[in-house]
């Protein structure tokens, strides 16, 4: 089913999911977009390229509250949180982002334990995936292609969004999709000219090269373990390094948390936070032992974990190359020059 | 008179590699090659192979400072400074954190230096304004005259119009962006405690998660220790990835400490930190 909308009446398809539950999509803020949730239909703004935050943080959100409690009761007093969700639209997402949710399902719900806030939210959420614009070129920092995704690959996403002059193309890829698409009233049946439009953009859209040429999973994985005892290589690289948080925060697919009790006068909440293996504190131990002291381990590990470690345990490279972390550094660090230069090794 | 970015990435190069082949040092920290021409990083060179790797362009701001105090003690080491991260090495030095007889200097006299994310023109917007390094031995290009002398304090004028509570306000709506990734900290030249008083957890000096109260703590007392030593490079709110800026109450407060004490942070070696310092004609205008 592919329907259509123009590009100046999408407060009016923003206005319908609204009245259907919550809907998160970018939002411009002072240091570029962000997908957050929308309050006014007129909010929603497709002039951006892709957000600053991953949208990751919609599924597992940088704070998740587990347990309240307040010590000041006679009887402890503690509750678990409860998630009353309404069904969630996820809106304009772009395919290496949606690719990462795959990647992450591995963690959260595909290895046994089950998290359940994650599955809520996942369940609860209808994506809808927007493809890139195929006439502008890919920001220079962008290397999805390398890692076989597609510019406007529809996988993955519940309903798939693409631009054609002023018009916005929808197209149902899952039944959820179909479901909420044939419910949507500011919507109109494309022309066969359109569903040729869509079909060709998707097609161009694997061919489209952003940087790099196309490297084997395998030959990374094992080139980073033959490479991982050569203190000097990874000396080097990490060089500039400083160690600070930034690219695992904007990632879409690191995933790692650290659970602390925040109590104020007694009183507080057991919660879920991001934590980063960038931070020195994140190996610390209870003994006082850190197994990994310097800068270079620590970038070793994030290298080693998403482009070796990961492909030998699940098979799958943990990065989209959505060129997040590059756009973040400080001190422009670009993760797949590194893993380039290690393939030179 | 402009700056010849080329002549002096030449003269960085050529010093790196007189310095390494007399081995009078063991590292040279400067600038190298990004993954793209406008996204310079900083760079360590180990060898005179290394050298080809060296640029020098309007994009390099990274404090190289900041990685001094990574080495061992006693290492030799020479460093590329612009005039602000001079002031830094200063500060550093005056602080015991390294020696001068370990480093040799090298410093580029230096404007219009822009943000690599922005493209915006640096010099006395979020860094100090000056020209020349306060420190070098070896320069390499000539000494900047007659540049339109800005005060660094000037982007202050619309910050100091608001009053308290325009303050409190103004930081609070801008410190709840901050994702807590610590760029900012680990971007200074002189945060360099381990650990951070926010990493510890005994006693726990605020909250992890990025919410208000923590991120308050986190910010506020990171101003506090860097008041009298932030020698405004502005690297911190360069690094941040969410624009916070945070180069406001830094040079606000630096601002407050030169005309209280009547010292800049990092302009000579010969001083002391000013809030280290205790001289009886001090103001007391802090304890009003």
């Amino acid at each position: 089913m592919l329907k259509k909308t123009a590009i100046q009446k999408i407060s009016d398809l923003a206005a319908e999911l609204l009245a259907k539950g919550t809907l998160i999509a970018p939002v411009k803020e002072s240091a570029g977009f962000n997908f957050r949730e929308i309050s006014d239909s007129g909010q929603v703004d497709f002039s951006f390229y892709n957000t600053l935050m991953s949208p990751k943080s919609a599924f597992f959100p940088q704070t998740e509250d587990f347990v309240r409690y307040d010590k000041n009761k006679s009887v402890l007093d503690a509750q678990c949180v409860d998630l009353n969700l309404k069904p969630i639209f996820l809106f304009g997402v772009r395919p290496c982002d949606v690719k990462s949710f795959e990647i992450m399902d591995i963690h959260f719900s595909g290895t046994g334990a089950v998290d359940p806030y994650w599955k809520k939210r996942r369940e609860a959420t209808t994506i809808f995936g927007y493809a890139f614009d195929l006439k502008t070129p890919a920001d220079s920092a962008d290397f999805y292609s390398t890692l076989n995704i597609g510019a406007a690959d529809p996988e993955g996403s519940d309903i798939f969004m693409m631009k054609k002059g002023d018009g916005l193309l929808l197209k149902a890829i899952t039944p959820k999709g179909e479901n909420l698409l044939s419910s949507l009233g500011s919507l109109t049946e494309a022309s066969a000219d359109e569903i040729k439009y869509f079909d060709d953009t998707v097609a161009a859209g694997r061919s489209f090269k952003t940087r790099f040429t196309c490297v084997d999973d395998k030959v990374i994985a094992k080139k980073l373990e033959d490479l991982f005892h050569k203190t000097e290589f990874w000396e080097k690289i990490s060089d500039a390094c400083l160690s600070c948080g930034a690219c695992t925060f904007v990632c879409p697919t690191c995933y790692c948390f650290d659970i602390c009790d925040e109590t104020l006068f007694a009183a507080g909440v057991r919660r879920r936070v991001w934590d980063s293996c960038m931070f020195t504190d994140f190996t610390m131990e209870a003994s006082g032992h850190n197994p990994r002291t310097k800068v270079y381990q620590r970038l070793r590990q994030k290298i080693c974990h998403k482009y070796s470690f990961h492909i030998r345990k699940y098979g799958v490279i943990s990065c989209v190359g959505c060129g997040r972390c590059t756009r973040s550094c400080p001190v422009n660090i670009d993760i797949f020059s590194i893993v380039d230069q290690a393939l030179k090794e | 008179m402009s700056i010849n970015f080329k002549q002096i990435e030449d003269k960085l190069k050529t010093e790196a590699r007189k310095l390494l082949e007399e081995g009078k040092v063991s590292i040279v920290l400067a600038y190298g090659k990004g993954y793209d021409e406008k996204k310079p990083m900083p760079y360590v060179v180990r060898k005179t192979s290394d050298i080809e790797n060296i640029v020098f362009n309007e994009y390099c701001t990274a404090n190289m400072a900041r990685y001094l105090v990574r080495y061992p003690r006693g290492t030799k080491i020479a460093i590329a400074v612009k005039p602000a991260d001079s002031r830094a090495v200063v500060q550093l030095i005056q602080e015991e954190k390294v020696k001068r007889e370990d480093l040799i200097v090298l410093g580029i006299p230096v404007y219009g230096m822009k943000n690599f994310k922005t493209g915006e023109t640096i010099d006395s917007k979020t860094t100090c304004g000056i020209y020349n390094p306060v420190l070098y031995d070896i320069l390499l290009g000539e000494e900047v005259h007659g540049q339109p002398v800005v005060s660094p304090y000037d982007v202050l004028v619309d910050y100091e119009k608001m009053d308290k509570d325009g303050r409190w306000t103004f930081w609070k709506k801008e410190l709840d962006r901050c994702i807590r990734c610590y760029a900012c900290r680990k971007a200074c030249p002189m945060c360099y405690c381990d650990p951070c008083f926010i990493d510890q957890n005994k006693p726990k000096w605020g909250e992890k998660s990025p919410e208000s109260q923590g991120n308050l703590m986190y910010h506020l007392t990171r101003f506090h220790h860097l008041a009298g030593r932030c020698i405004d490079c502005g690297e911190c709110s360069r690094a941040c990835p969410v624009d916070i800026p945070l180069y406001l109450f830094h040079k606000k407060v630096a601002k407050e400490c030169e005309e209280m004490f009547g010292q800049a942070a990092g302009m000579k070696i010969e001083d002391k930190p000013a809030l280290v310092n205790f001289r009886v004609e001090d103001s007391d205008k802090i304890l009003e």
